[in-house]
């Protein structure tokens, strides 16, 4: 015990000494080119356009974007409403990190290519997507209008250039839109509360009697009416904004009302639609605030 | 013939002379004196040198643009001050040109301007602007190495002090700040310095002394408002050492203040004034708009453990948490050996007083019965803990600001290092009696000590050196180093720095005359880094991705929103290239 007293200083360079060690295989850790690059042979082989490929963890997003290019990082992929809309999920991960919204999957296969870790994981709760709001948003398919006390003018489709900016802006405000005379709506990612991304239809209110109106025209439908609605992280952040609602309603027939309180960011709602399953209809979407200000609203909703 | 023989034994005479003389000029006496400056100087040298060698791989910081401007103003002035000295000092022309960045003190940016005017533009000394204006901050880095290793040296030993210089130099993220032409290096130095000019005038009395800490106050104050709080250092010490002379006028109805903090209160207040020119009008109204600023300054974001801040209350971890992923591990050992042991001795004497004499408003003071030896060490330990606790205490009150990461205690560090100097005595003597049973040979107990440094200071440098020039991304093996930073969801960067890393890229890849969204970096910087060929010059950069050929994200959590803009803009989600640093993303570029 006194041998240990006497020489208990020796901790100390043994601390440096390990720190050093500890240094070194730290940034001799770095994940090679080449695992990424087995890693995407083997996901792009098996992944079917329906997949999730995701990345964890979640700050190694970039890097994963660059080495799988744009033909598997998709922004459907990088930006989903959520993930129970894809049957199977491409886990591509370093460190051992985990993707949490995957945690309940089940796992099928696991492949280790160095330091790349890909899991495939099948989602046990997959129910079919029959209709997509977000690929709907088209001429075709959909048109928009603005309603208020003095009657309801339509939205311009438009195809202009994107109009994006600094920090602050907001979501982009997409190239393909309807104008609505001081709004829009249109497709484009948010960043929610978390700064995560979800791919939706940006569609702020014009604020106090003004209602915007979406209609879908031959919507597939199916036991449920799912989807997602937020703001842009700094336009909510500070909750001090009006709520928004979503009411969805096929011809006299209201589907459900969903209110996003600011705070609420990225937040789930689910309608039963199960006596229209089926069935083809015109969905309308109408969206509605006290007050228009910074409303910098967008919603996704699938059928299913 | 004698005289023959008398000549060289005369000569020999005189080189045995000469001899001595050699040796006695490189023996240190005990007491501190004009070697320890060479010493010091010397440190500060290598140090300011290694800054300035390693400064044109550094990009700019957004507010070194801002700073940069204001300095060639206040420089331009004091030209005009010689030349046309009336219209130099209208009111108008002091306004226009002190008015600028005038929510900041003057000091540094005078010193950025003029080292600009005179060490590049007149005497080319610097060939890159952006170094010259950098140089003062550099030379207080510098300074404050010199200045940590005088006060270990004086406190605990020359050994404590070198190593607490070299600990200091050796703070990954303090060798970023060190560089830049920014107030948060030099109000750490200026801090360091004015704790070491009152502690001598503690030592040495006299009004001289007391004069040159006011002096040292006031230059602190006109460097940046972090001095606001160095009262709360200076008042309580002040009234602890001359709490027997207070109490006995107490006692005579008398009431006396210390001299250093009168000179602190007079001096200070004036150094600043007459060295901030925006202050020679509206004072008080200019005052309180410098206070206003401060204390309600707007937020930043800020990630913390995967969070973004943005707001108050700051979670109270943040200090502490960011303190043990960006300093190394053995620069915190020590601080806990030697804090344990000072805390220790302050504690043991403190509860001797209490348990001999039952009233510690009278016995504290050196009645005689304690030596002065200890009663100095007991005030130099207050100090020490004094000033290393002031800046660290701010950032436990929920109210402060967590913009602006580890820059902002900066102060605390040299004492932290001070602390580690002593630890590493502790362990080094530790050593010495357990190696005195095996050996008496001095030249080995050297070699012993020479591996206890090499051990101690190795990682702290290798890990500094590897941070560069990422120094607000790297974080230190203890949580796993920068990969383990990002598991950890702390701040990769902010201000923009880090664009000018991207350059190599665009050499090759970039086509002629790109327009380049370059997001958080400033205009002012990027121009400058155009102008010394930072950057390639036909690169044109444009205030959003929507304009650009390329979009550059510096990735921060809350500069996510900017990759979502792009990828909705540009139709793909997948960068061009990702610079990275061990692994983890620093910026992204996106090619349309």
């Amino acid at each position: 015990m006194k041998w240990l007293k006497s020489w208990a200083f020796a901790a100390v360079p043994l601390i440096g000494i390990v720190e050093l060690g500890a240094h070194i295989a730290q940034v001799r850790g770095v994940t090679p080119d080449s695992d990424w690059a087995a890693a995407k042979a083997a996901v792009s082989s098996e992944a079917k356009p329906a997949d999730l490929v995701a990345f964890a963890p979640r700050w190694v997003d970039p890097i994963g974007r660059e080495k799988f290019g744009g033909d598997l990082a998709t922004l459907e992929r990088e930006a989903p409403g959520d993930v129970t809309r894809f049957p199977r999920a491409f886990e591509v991960s370093i460190r051992g990190a985990h993707e949490e919204d995957l945690s309940r999957w089940k796992k099928t296969n696991e492949q280790k290519f160095g330091a790349v870790t890909v899991t495939t994981l099948e989602n046990p709760d997959y129910r079919p997507t029959l209709d997509d709001l977000v690929a709907d948003l088209n001429p075709e398919q959909a048109m928009a209008s603005r309603a208020d006390a003095s009657g309801e003018s339509a939205c311009n489709w438009v195809v202009a250039n994107a109009q994006t900016g600094n920090l602050g802006f907001g979501p982009a405000i997409p190239a393909r839109r309807f104008e609505c005379g001081g709004t829009h709506v249109g497709v484009s990612v948010v960043a929610d509360m978390d700064y995560y991304p979800h791919r939706c239809i940006y569609a702020p209110p014009p604020g106090g009697n003004s209602v915007l109106r979406i209609k879908f025209a031959n919507v597939l439908f199916g036991d449920v009416l799912h989807g997602n609605h937020g703001l842009y992280v700094e336009a909510e952040r500070s909750r001090t904004g009006s709520p928004i609602s979503i009411t969805f309603s096929v011809g006299d027939k209201k589907i459900g009302k969903a209110t996003h309180q600011d705070g609420d960011s990225w937040k789930g709602f689910e309608f039963s639609t199960g006596d229209m399953k089926g069935q083809r209809g015109d969905l309308i979407a109408e969206i509605a605030s006290a007050n228009g200000n910074r409303r910098m609203y967008c919603f996704e909703a699938i059928t299913r | 013939m004698s005289a023959k023989t008398e000549k060289p034994k005369a000569l020999a005479t005189k080189a045995a002379a000469e001899e001595v003389d050699w040796k006695e000029l490189l023996t240190f006496p005990e007491k501190i004196g004009w070697r320890d400056h060479v010493v010091g100087f010397s440190i500060a040298a290598i140090y300011a040198a290694i800054l300035i060698v390693t400064a044109r791989t550094l990009g700019f910081a957004r507010d070194e643009g801002f700073y940069f401007s204001a300095g060639s103003s206040y420089a331009r002035w004091v030209e005009m001050l010689f030349h046309e000295t009336s219209r130099a000092l209208e009111r108008s022309t002091v306004d226009g040109v002190w008015g600028q960045n005038h929510e900041h003190p003057s000091l540094m940016k005078l010193l950025f301007g003029l080292s600009h005017l005179w060490l590049h533009e007149k005497w080319g000394l610097f060939q890159d602007a952006s170094t010259a204006f950098r140089f003062p901050g550099m030379a207080m880095s510098g300074m404050a190495l010199w200045v940590t290793y005088l006060f270990g040296a004086r406190v605990f030993s020359r050994r404590a002090g070198f190593i607490a210089a070299v600990l200091l130099g050796a703070m990954p993220q303090l060798f970023y700040n060190a560089h830049l032409a920014c107030f948060d290096a030099p109000i750490m130095a200026m801090w360091l310095f004015a704790v070491y000019i009152y502690f001598r005038s503690v030592k040495e009395g006299g009004l001289w002394w007391a004069i040159a800490f006011g002096v040292a106050y006031g230059l602190t104050l006109d460097t940046k408002h972090n001095a606001w709080i160095l009262p709360a250092v200076f008042i309580p010490h002040a009234f602890f050492v001359q709490r027997k002379a207070i109490a006995k006028n107490l006692v005579l109805g008398r009431v006396i203040v210390p001299t250093n903090l009168v000179t602190m209160a007079i001096l200070g207040p004036l150094v600043t004034f007459a060295l901030w020119p925006w202050l020679w009008s509206d004072t008080a109204a200019r005052v309180q708009e410098w206070f206003n600023f401060h204390l309600h300054h707007t937020y930043y974001n800020m990630e913390f453990l995967g969070k973004n801040y943005y707001d108050a209350p700051s979670p109270r971890a943040y200090m502490p948490v960011l303190i043990v992923a960006s300093v190394s591990g053995i620069t915190l050992v020590l601080f806990f050996i030697g804090a344990f042991d000072r805390l220790r001795a302050m504690f043991f004497r403190f509860v001797t007083i209490v348990e001999k004499d039952g009233d510690t408003a009278t016995t504290l003071p050196s009645e005689g019965n304690k030596s002065p030896i200890v009663e100095d060490k007991t005030e130099a330990d207050i100090l020490l803990f004094l000033a290393l606790c002031a800046p660290l205490a701010v950032f436990l009150i929920p109210t402060t600001p967590i913009f602006g990461g580890t820059k902002h205690w900066l102060p605390a560090y040299p004492f932290l290092a001070m602390l580690a100097g002593h630890g590493f005595d502790m362990v080094a003597d530790k050593a010495d009696s357990a190696i005195s049973r095996y050996t008496k040979a001095i030249p080995r107990r050297e070699l012993i000590h020479g591996a206890l440094i090499a051990c101690v200071l190795i990682a702290p440098i290798a890990e500094t050196a590897h941070s560069h020039p990422f120094g607000l991304s790297a974080y230190v093996p203890t949580i796993g180093g920068t990969a383990g930073g990002a598991d950890l969801g702390l701040n990769r960067q902010f201000w923009g720095y880090t664009t000018q890393s991207t350059d190599p890229w665009f050499e090759k890849n970039g086509r002629p005359g790109a327009r380049v969204f370059i997001l958080d970096t400033t205009g002012e910087a990027w121009s400058r880094m155009q102008e010394e060929g930072r950057m390639r010059k036909d690169l044109r950069a444009v205030g959003s991705p929507s304009e650009a050929d390329f979009s550059l994200v510096q990735h921060e959590l809350h500069m996510n929103e900017v990759d979502y803009q792009i990828w909705e803009a540009y139709g793909h989600t997948d960068p061009a290239y990702v610079l990275a640093h061990d692994g983890v993303p620093i910026i992204s570029i996106y090619k349309r």
